[in-house]
């Protein structure tokens, strides 16, 4: 067991955790915070993906004890007053189906606004490419990022 | 036959934003992993490592005495008796004997899901084991029966032709086929296979139950609750009402969680140990082990006259069962539907459709269940009769194209078919064929596609209460499985009904103990069959709501509107009541206000000697659909990229366009997949040879087309609005368009589902 501080959320917090604890379980079994969901354990889905100091992560291949003095960011972590824009577009554009990708993309395509304010449909789908949605078929997706960052929507 | 949007003032148009959108974009909705009771333990199952032979030893004394371990479950420790959806033929645990690799034989249950896990490998299993049988090997005679017993096994709904090997046969010999073919000018002949398609919903399969005073709660997310309910009493043997089944929220399912699947083995945990035990699947677990869509062979024959007529039709399918039944046998007669669906045939067809068991995983519904490949089958073959005789391939098909009345191979008069040709021209309106023709690139084709499909007719049922703050209560046992069937269908139907913000309705999760019997989120049933029976029970409550209203205002109830949540004396809008204060008022004359709806589709007339074995009779409230693809092939690597896509659908009324959308763009990717891709093949030990998402290549972002649509709307009467079914058909076709895309831009075509990168590159180098 490693003792680790991890600012999840903004929240500084003292753990005590497994050598080999991916740093999903923890947030998920320790922190109570079930927003970020298991896919796979493979890398592939990105259900699980967390922001560690600003860059999306796959947190079921991440090693807990490795987020020792780093801040994590989790879909908890972007959903604490009303909705964002970018979640208000997901849902007005049809972006959630099933929902159980959507925090994984969430996390994701908010990491992306922060470097591009103004991505391309192409850059857009390149940056989900670690995300895998079964419902939606991307497009709604894609669409309610462009929507919002060029205006469209009205 | 008239297809126009219809300008009724009735119909929705409240803008509104699905229901549970908020939760899911908070990551705040609570799917079934995430639900977790204050001392509940956790599961982890035993599974054979094999696909067939004799257990010979199993020791779970190590495991017992493991860190952690509450109890250990085996067979032993379930009730003698069998359970199935059509036929009897499964346990919760594998009895001396096991048939696919993944059947579970063992549960150990512990305080932590890691220490189950752990635990679980100090068992000592010893398997003598058997040669395996694929769907090749299963069909040969003399082979090996899986089920020796399969005379024994009681079926749930009649008894169906089936013997040994064969869990299910259906036939259909009209006379005169023979003698067609006798008298044919050309006879095409074509076999198409395809392999299996894995549902890869993101949520892996999890539930948690708990077992008190010989009931049974179990907390899942399903598509289908009752069935699931079902399920486990059957395994249990219990009554089916001392199984409650809660729903969570789904994370996905497309057909693979209508039936039990981790329940009954957290169910006989439950039981041993008196605890409420948790289990889910691993990724690898509820791939190996997910009831796919089935790999099958279909071979079609085709007799033409001198004339170019389709004078006989001869067709055999081949569908892989798997080591237990499902709903498989149901399904096994869905060919007769589609062995001469869309295009007239002038004379008999024969369809044989047998389903084998085999010694791999059970396989059952995934959207548009085996209509993805028979369809494909058929739109392939139709291409290879146009290019033998020469024929352009679009003129071809609108030359033959069944009208308004035809009737179907089961009898099935299909009142409205002639919407096929009204499809085909709006197909031309939005792509030309002559043009698309003339434009297509270096290693460009295209594709046709088309047909009709089927709505769900299975019963459902709402209760409406509206209360006296003005909001709305919809219960009911349907599921919102993302689709927005729910979150969006069910909940503007009642709002609309009522003349109240659909932000003021709200739906419940569905309980068996609390809601009527509901047949679960599949082959678009729910828009149709459910919002059918929430809108008469809205239509009900609102009686009630204006017979109170009426007292207040001092007017005749049918002198009353409602809007905005607002009703008033028509006409004289300045004479009102809030829904709220007549709802509040009602409470204290007639009771609080609430109405039930329940429906069913009425049973279809067709011909009962259209064959032996027919258990799927009718495509219940059809829709008629064209699909045209456009792919380019990569000739170096040789994958196959789809340029373009076009759906043409008949929705009955749309509803909501911004879900329906989302399910046409959704099944056209999963049937992309299923026709690029999505490749899950059975190795020669019957064992699939792609074990994970890596392996496994589902559609991404960057693979995706945004596919164009076109909906005609032609109002169905019995449907809420004229809503039919929407959400399972755009995948039906996508296979059939982009195969004959594939081969119009590679000169040849491909006869295999999925048409892999290395199946382009055989052609392309002359191996194939």
């Amino acid at each position: 067991m490693i003792d680790v501080n991890i600012e999840i959320n903004g929240a500084p917090t003292d753990l005590t955790v497994g050598d080999a604890a991916t740093l999903l379980d923890v947030l998920r079994d320790e922190c109570g915070l079930t927003g970020s969901k298991e896919g796979c354990v493979e890398g592939e889905c990105g259900a699980c993906t967390v922001l560690i100091d600003g860059s999306p992560v796959d947190s079921c291949l991440y090693a807990a004890a490795a987020c020792d003095g780093r801040a994590v960011v989790t879909i908890e972590g972007l959903s604490t007053g009303p909705l964002s824009e970018l979640q208000d577009a997901m849902v007005e554009a049809g972006g959630v189906q099933c929902g159980f990708c959507t925090p994984g993309v969430i996390v994701v395509l908010t990491a992306l606004l922060e470097r591009h304010p103004h991505p391309t449909p192409e850059q857009i789908r390149v940056a989900l490419a670690g995300n895998i949605c079964r419902c939606t078929g991307y497009a709604q997706i894609v669409e309610s990022v462009v929507e919002l960052t060029t205006g469209a929507r009205a | 036959m008239t297809v126009a949007p219809i300008a009724d003032a009735s119909e929705p148009q409240t803008a509104m934003r699905r229901a549970d959108g908020p939760a899911k974009v908070r990551g705040r909705a609570q799917y079934s992993a995430d639900y977790a009771e204050v001392g509940m333990l956790h599961g982890a199952v035993l599974r054979s490592p094999v696909p067939a032979g004799r257990i010979t030893r199993l020791d779970v004394g190590a495991a017992e005495s493991a860190e952690g371990v509450v109890a250990v479950c085996t067979a032993a420790d379930q009730p003698a008796t069998r359970a199935g959806w059509v036929l009897q033929d499964q346990t919760t645990l594998a009895i001396d004997e096991v048939r696919y690799e993944g059947e579970p034989i063992a549960v150990v249950v512990a305080a932590t899901r890691a220490q189950a896990i752990t635990a679980r490998d100090e068992i000592v299993l010893e398997i003598e084991e058997f040669e395996p049988l694929d769907l090749q090997r299963s069909a040969q005679d003399g082979a090996r029966v899986i089920h020796p017993d399969w005379a024994d096994y009681v079926p749930s709904m009649g008894e169906y032709p089936r013997e040994g090997n064969l869990a299910a046969i259906m036939t259909s010999e009209p006379d005169g086929v023979d003698e067609a073919f006798a008298a044919a000018a050309r006879i095409v002949e074509s076999t198409y296979t395809a392999d299996r398609q894995y549902q890869a919903y993101l949520e892996p399969k999890a539930a948690t139950v708990s077992h008190d005073d010989g009931k049974f709660v179990v907390h899942t997310a399903v598509q289908y609750p009752f069935n699931v309910r079902d399920r486990v009493a059957q395994l249990m043997g219990v009554r089916l009402t001392d199984v409650r089944v809660i729903g969570e929220t789904i994370g996905g399912g497309f057909g693979a969680k209508l039936d039990a699947a981790v329940e009954p083995l957290a169910a006989l945990a439950a039981k041993v140990t008196g605890r409420t035990v948790s289990i889910r699947n691993s990724r690898q677990e509820d791939l190996l082990t997910c009831p796919c869509r089935e790999n099958a062979v279909v071979t079609m024959r085709t007799a033409l006259d001198e004339n170019g007529a389709m004078i006989a039709r001869d067709v055999v399918v081949d569908m892989d069962n798997g080591a237990y039944s499902g709903e498989m046998p149901w399904l096994a007669s869905l060919p007769l539907h589609i062995a001469s669906a869309t295009y007239r045939v002038e004379g008999p067809t024969r369809v044989i459709a047998r389903l084998w068991y085999t010694n791999t995983a059970p396989t059952g519904a995934f959207r548009g269940v085996g209509g993805a490949y028979l369809y494909s089958a058929l739109e392939q073959h139709t291409d290879a009769i146009a290019n033998e005789l020469g024929e352009d391939r679009r003129a071809f098909r609108v030359d033959r194209l069944i009208d308004d009345g035809t009737p179907s191979l089961s009898g099935q008069v299909l009142e409205d078919a002639g919407i096929l040709r009204v499809a085909f021209d709006e197909l031309e309106q939005v792509a030309p064929w002559d043009e698309l023709l003339a434009d297509v690139g270096p290693n460009q084709g295209i594709g046709l596609a088309a047909g009709v499909w089927m709505t769900n007719p299975m019963p459902g049922q709402a209760t409406v209460r509206v209360n006296e703050d003005g909001t709305v209560q919809v219960i009911t046992a349907a599921t919102e499985n993302g689709s927005g069937a729910v979150a969006l269908g069910i909940t503007r139907i009642v709002a609309e009904e009522l003349g109240v913000d659909p932000a003021d309705v709200s739906v419940t999760m569905p309980d068996t103990a609390v809601s009527g019997y509901d047949a679960g989120s599949q082959g678009s049933r729910t828009t149709h069959v459910v919002g059918r029976a929430a809108l008469d029970a809205a239509r009900d409550a609102k009686a009630q709501l204006l017979e109170a209203a009426a007292e207040l205002l001092e007017a005749g109830p049918g002198d009353l509107v409602v809007a905005n949540g607002v009703i008033s004396v028509a006409g004289t809008p300045t004479v009102s009541v809030p829904v709220a204060e007549a709802a509040a008022a009602a409470l204290w004359s007639t009771g609080p206000i609430s109405a039930s709806g329940s429906y069913a589709t009425p049973p279809i007339p067709y011909n009962d000697a259209c064959g032996v074995g027919v258990m799927f009779t009718a495509m219940a409230t059809p829709t008629y659909h064209v699909h045209l693809a456009v792919v380019e092939v990569d000739p170096v690597s040789g994958r196959v990229d789809v340029v373009r896509y076009i759906v043409i659908q008949e929705v009955g009324k749309t509803i909501d366009e911004v879900g329906l959308r989302g399910q046409i763009q959704g099944a056209v990717t999963q049937g992309i997949g299923y026709a690029l891709t999505e490749n899950l093949r059975i190795g020669d030990d019957c064992r699939y040879l792609e074990r994970s998402l890596e392996a496994y290549r589902l559609p991404l972002a960057v693979d995706t087309p945004t596919v164009e649509y076109r909906l005609l709307e032609h109002p169905d009467e019995a449907g809420p609005f004229g809503a039919k079914g929407a959400a399972e058909p755009p995948l039906v076709f996508v296979a059939g368009a982009i195969s004959n895309a594939v081969a119009h831009a590679l000169g040849r075509p491909i006869n295999h589902l999925p048409i892999t990168p290395e199946a382009v590159m055989d052609v392309l180098d002359g191996s194939a």
